[in-house]
């Protein structure tokens, strides 16, 4: 499908001219009417089988006195983008939801609502989702009158609005906090005996509001750094991506060597990565040998990207532009012999895991997920690909050196736990085949394009398949820092394919479920870490701490 | 009579003492296969001096809350004095062996009544899964103490290891043994098999809400167990070497009891846990292959 052709169907499905029409780069933005939206994104999404990415909600009032709300479409077969955008009226921010036709837009129009305001009419699960329970209602922190360093009123004591379990079935919690979960999360399971029959989830305890932070306080370049920071393991996917979307928006020729060095570390963040979440897949089945030898294998990786960017991780390579560091020659020689000694031990792994029916009978036919479910819930990245649904952005949306480099994208059709772990085994190898093309290859020159200027009013769009998936950073640029920056990391449409791969397990599978879309909830949340503002520091004495813990366990106020 | 209140001290000790340095040892394998430096061989011993020294929480429940780890240490050092180690059971009478195996299930039972009490959903969805083990894998136990009784023509334990000294392998024993080793993993709950405590799934299970002193002595009396339950299965099914002078019959159990639990480490090492209907699954093959045997010893085989 090239851009004439959607033009063209999408004016003769509306039989209407499209109000505006504008493209950037390989993105169509096409402004729509607000009651044309429902029917223009379900043929979209329906007859011409495009995948929603997101939304991007904008508070564009001081400029045209409207808010904007943006659906993002992506063809991946023909390496384009839509924009569906609706402006709407501050007086009455109301637009009818999508969800009831694409299921895969029900978070995304959830935080819409809680950030800028705009309601999803008709929308079958309307409660809050980004936002702490104990917000106050009407208070919208995305808006541009909203100030970033607000803080508000003491809270009041609130829970989460959470789904009624059905009748005769007991709740088991999977969260807040839990052993095999690294982050706050929290799944409400509906048992009958050990049997799932339903399920619930409140997460977003995370959320620290970098995007407001991004379009008040910081400038582009500290953007990079703060997206690195997004995510503890696919951070450099993040400053990529963000790059990225500033500089399609921008229009900057990177150099070719910093793409290739972007394609490099990408790699090895992907082998460390899925080496990572085999050994936690490992563990959450309780398979502790997985774990520990494929993390000794990971922690080579490590010291070698260490030795690369003087982090094993964070690796702070990224800006607006190019890259900061060169990879030296002396290094390439050191590089090719991790690799290789990673390799030949993966392979004694994976051949050691691939025999071992025990693992099996603990994988297979668990968490199925059909590929039209993962369609509908647009699922991305291995979780996708063992669904048999074959996208992958290195290939459908090229970007940094991938369109120089051959790699196959491994896809499998069982749907399964077992699948989902295939496809991140034969990935490992797929990297460090392109980690080798991309070394080979690495052409000369600068690493940093010479004239990074951003120009206002410009809009980008980038994609980075991280480990997990497909990650998406849109940009609207703005004077010395972006007007809206918006991130949708991976896990952010799986998860909500999770309750229906929850359907009819049982709570001993509960875990590896989950464990195998390789959550990463602050990713999702998109949480800061480092920002310790005030300086104040409370210091609980045991006392206290044992009379807050006791007077919780009573079912009292803990905050005594 | 003095010979035996010796044998029941050294029983008790090695049950007692002992048992905490066959958790370190397995530690210790299991160490050196994860390609780990490991802890301390007597790790085990400062964990539950450290559990001791903690506050002793009164927890959610009443009194079954707070007997539980009590009774259930209580039993298995019961248990101690009727099972022999080396040497003849101090307190061997005949149809000792049932009572044996009554005193066995009482651990479990314990296990389950304190997590019952507590009301954690974790805890009792350890306890149901816990009974399910227990009434699936003791049978087994029984049946094949049963099969050896059929052949020895007794009840009682020292007579079921004197006909195997004397007579060697018969088919239905060694079909029993068999059946005893393949349930052994369960009943020590080691993995694949460690399915009630599940501390990835549902948090330690039935001892989530226990702490301190309480959790060691559930933790003891799990160490101790072990000790019983591979010597029980080490003297009616494997009671060689017999020197008949009993130092060196403790002494050579004692390092049969580390070679049988360093195979039970291994296999736990090989492992991912099992669900419950695929452990259960497991045991009615075990519990039939145990039918076998007992069917061949009634044939005299």
């Amino acid at each position: 499908m090239t851009r004439e052709e959607l033009t063209r169907k999408l004016t003769e499905h509306l039989g209407k001219a499209l109000p505006a029409m504008s493209t950037a780069g390989n993105m169509l933005l096409v402004k729509i009417k607000a009651e044309d939206l429902p029917t223009l994104a379900g043929y979209v999404f329906n007859q011409l089988g495009a995948r929603l990415i997101t939304t991007v909600g904008t508070d564009r009032t001081p400029l045209t006195g409207n808010y904007e709300v943006s659906y993002l479409f992506s063809f991946d077969r023909a390496d384009l983008f839509l924009s569906l955008k609706v402006e709407i009226d501050p007086a009455n921010p109301v637009i009818e939801s999508v969800t009831p036709v694409i299921p895969g837009a029900d978070w995304a129009e959830r935080e819409v609502r809680d950030l800028i305001g705009v309601v999803p009419k008709n929308h079958p699960d309307p409660r809050r989702l980004v936002l702490a329970d104990d917000w106050p209602e009407e208070l919208y922190p995305l808006r541009k009158d909203f100030p970033y360093d607000y803080k508000p009123p003491q809270a009041t004591v609130a829970g989460p609005r959470m789904k009624k379990a059905p009748e005769q079935a007991t709740v088991m919690t999977v969260g807040p906090f839990f052993p095999t979960l690294e982050e706050p999360a929290y799944f409400r399971l509906f048992v009958e005996g050990e049997r799932i029959v339903g399920s619930d989830y409140r997460g977003f305890y995370s959320h620290r509001g970098i995007e407001k932070l991004a379009d008040t306080v910081l400038d582009y370049n500290k953007i990079t750094f703060l997206a690195e920071r997004i995510c503890g393991i696919c951070g450099f996917v993040h400053s990529c991506c963000y790059c990225q979307a500033v500089e399609a928006a921008a229009e900057i020729e990177v150099p070719a060597r910093a793409k290739y060095i972007r394609t490099i570390m990408l790699e090895l963040e992907r082998l460390h990565s899925h080496l990572l979440w085999l050994g936690l897949a490992g563990h959450i089945i309780g398979f502790d040998t997985v774990l520990m030898q494929s993390w000794r294998i990971r922690e080579q990786l490590m010291w070698l990207t260490e030795q690369i960017t003087g982090n094993r991780k964070t690796y702070g390579m990224n800006l607006v532009g190019g890259v900061r560091r060169d990879i030296p020659e002396k290094l390439q020689p050191k590089i090719k012999e991790v690799l290789a000694k990673v390799e030949s031990e993966s392979r004694q792994v994976v051949e050691a895991i691939a025999g071992d029916t025990t693992l099996l009978m603990r994988l297979q036919n668990v968490g199925y997920l059909s590929a039209a479910d993962a369609r509908s819930f647009c699922v991305v990245g291995p979780t996708a690909r063992a669904s048999g649904v074959d996208i992958d952005s290195r290939r459908d949306h090229p970007y940094a050196a991938y369109p120089d480099l051959q790699f196959t994208v491994p896809v499998y059709n069982e749907g399964d736990t077992w699948a989902r772990t295939l496809v991140r085994l034969d990935e490992l190898f797929v990297s460090i085949d392109l980690v080798r093309q991309a070394l080979g290859r690495l052409p000369g020159g600068p690493i940093m394009a010479e004239n990074t200027e951003v120009p206002p009013e410009r809009e980008g769009l980038a994609v980075v398949e991280a480990p997990r998936g497909e990650c998406c950073h849109y940009v609207l640029t703005g004077t010395d820092r972006p007007e809206r920056w918006r991130v949708r990391a991976s896990t952010y449409p799986q998860l909500q394919a999770a309750p229906s791969m929850f359907a009819n397990q049982t709570v001993a599978d509960a875990p590896i479920i989950i464990g195998s879309i390789d959550p990463c909830f602050s990713c999702t949340e998109r949480m800061e870490t480092v920002d310790v503002e005030s300086g104040k520091l409370r210091v609980y004495t045991r006392e206290e701490l044992l009379k807050a813990g006791r007077a919780g366990c009573k079912g009292g106020d803990s905050r005594a | 009579m003095l010979k035996l209140i010796f044998i029941a001290v050294i029983n008790l000790a090695v049950t007692l003492a002992l048992a905490p340095l066959l958790d370190g040892f397995m530690r210790r394998i299991k160490a050196v296969v994860h390609s780990r430096q490991g802890p301390p061989l007597l790790q085990t011993y400062y964990d539950l001096f450290k559990l001791f020294g903690k506050e002793d929480m009164e927890g959610a429940g009443g009194v079954i809350f707070r007997l539980a780890p009590v009774v259930c240490l209580g039993s298995v050092l019961l248990a101690a004095l009727f099972t022999p180690m080396g040497g003849p059971a101090p307190l061997g009478f005949g149809g000792d062996l049932f009572l044996l195996v009554y005193l066995l299930s009482i651990p479990g039972i314990a296990i389950m009544l304190g997590a019952m009490s507590c009301g954690s959903p974790y805890a009792m969805l350890g306890a149901s899964r816990e009974m399910m083990l227990v009434l699936t894998v003791e049978p087994i136990l029984l049946i094949t103490l049963f099969t050896a009784g059929i052949k020895a023509d007794s009840l009682v334990l020292a007579d079921l290891s004197g006909w195997t000294l004397t007579h060697g392998w018969s088919i239905s024993a060694v079909i029993a043994g068999l059946a005893l080793f393949l349930s052994l993993q369960s009943e020590l709950a080691k993995l694949p098999f460690d399915i009630a405590e599940a501390e990835t799934e549902i948090m330690e299970g039935p001892f989530v809400e226990y702490s301190g002193p309480k959790l060691a002595l559930f933790k003891w009396a799990l160490y101790a167990k072990m000790v019983i339950y591979i010597s029980l299965f080490l003297e009616v099914f494997l009671p060689w070497p017999k020197t008949g002078i009993l130092a060196a019959d403790l002494l050579s159990n004692l390092v049969k009891v580390f070679i049988v639990i360093g195979l039970v480490e291994l296999i736990e090492l090989v492992n991912p846990r099992l669900r419950i209907d695929q452990a259960l699954n497991y045991f009615k093959g075990v519990a039939v292959l145990a039918l076998v045997g007992l069917a061949f010893a009634l044939m005299g085989l």
